[in-house]
């Protein structure tokens, strides 16, 4: 496992935007800034032993329960991202956080996902609690965290605001 | 705010919720996890919103005559269940409110043949002006057809998965 890191928010995600993100208006498509969140989850779960090895040999899986976007201003093709995680919260099978997109040179908040992971056994694609390993871990990166002030776009509802 | 669209509309579609849209499951959409990866949910999403744009008179043309675009401002997904690789797929539409420049869309996802629901999304569309990329009104024809698609939707019950907080519930 690579070694931990308790830097909060956890920083140590760059991404480009690549030319088939792009759509018809010219920027980053809706889908896309969640492909590149995607793989910034990826970079989280590294953290505490659940990425693609995790899959790969066959111990387990995580799936998204539940995933909210805001999309704050546009990116187009050959941006630099820079995208920081900051866990929430956590119980026995799952893992509560928030993803921020910048745009690395220019520095501007792009995008934010907030998203419910929960683990799941390999063999069954049900529900399981974290593995030990990956437990002590995640109480290590959550107490990090917890000293970081919660995002005003956590726990958003989406809606049209009556003038 | 523009007055008309130098384009024919479609035939208006009235019924709630909207239930044109279908789309399939493509090989590019499947992760290492053997299923449709959260990411492309959101594209088959933002395709159905397309489907609805159309209906209300917008789409392709809008934006390759250079007179508008709609951008999402904001989405969230519930993934109810797997899909994997050729699974055909059915979407609803619900319009759960709408304004001068916005619409607020609950969109549900079924598995056409075995008809479970995988996913919902619900979802804030905005209509922006090409020239300035700022948001604009709608286009006074697509108002019109939208106050015709509310008089329909408003009478659908609020779906129980729109206008969710997320979080851990503690037992």
């Amino acid at each position: 496992m690579i070694d931990l890191d308790l830097a909060a928010p956890l920083d140590r995600h760059p991404a480009t935007v690549l030319s088939d993100w792009i759509d018809w208006n010219g920027h980053m498509n809706v889908g896309y800034y969640v492909v590149a969140f995607d793989k910034a989850t990826d970079t989280l779960c590294q953290q505490f032993g659940c990425g693609w090895e995790y899959t790969r040999d066959k111990i387990g899986m995580t799936f998204v329960l539940e995933a909210h976007v805001t999309y704050d201003r546009e990116v187009k093709e050959g941006d630099g991202l820079r995208i920081t995680t900051q866990i929430l919260d956590h119980d026995a099978k799952r893992l509560h956080f928030i993803h921020m997109m910048y745009h690395a040179e220019e520095g501007y908040l792009a995008a934010t996902n907030e998203l419910m992971l929960m683990n799941i056994d390999y063999q069954t694609r049900r529900s399981a609690p974290w593995p030990g390993f990956a437990m002590e871990r995640i109480e290590k990166l959550a107490a990090a965290h917890a000293t970081l002030p919660r995002p005003a776009q956590a726990g958003r509802l989406i809606g049209i605001k009556k003038k | 705010m523009l007055q008309s669209l130098p384009y024919e509309l479609p035939e208006l579609v009235t019924r709630a919720p909207l239930d044109t849209h279908r789309s399939t499951v493509v090989p590019e959409w499947v992760d290492w996890n053997g299923h449709m990866n959260v990411a492309f949910y959101v594209t088959a999403f933002d395709q159905a919103s397309g489907a609805f744009m159309r209906n209300m008179g917008l789409g392709r043309r809008y934006v390759d005559g250079k007179l508008g675009m709609t951008f999402v401002l904001e989405t969230h997904v519930t993934y109810d269940r797997e899909l994997r690789e050729g699974a055909p797929l059915r979407f609803t539409t619900q319009l759960l409110a709408r304004d001068a420049k916005k619409v607020h869309l609950f969109h549900e996802m079924y598995h056409a043949e075995q008809d479970y629901l995988a996913a919902t999304n619900e979802t804030i569309v905005m209509n922006i002006d090409y020239a300035s990329r700022r948001s604009a009104p709608w286009p006074v024809p697509v108002a019109e057809r939208l106050d015709a698609i509310w008089e329909t939707h408003k009478l659908l019950p609020k779906p129980a998965k729109a206008g969710r907080v997320m979080g851990l519930s503690r037992r």
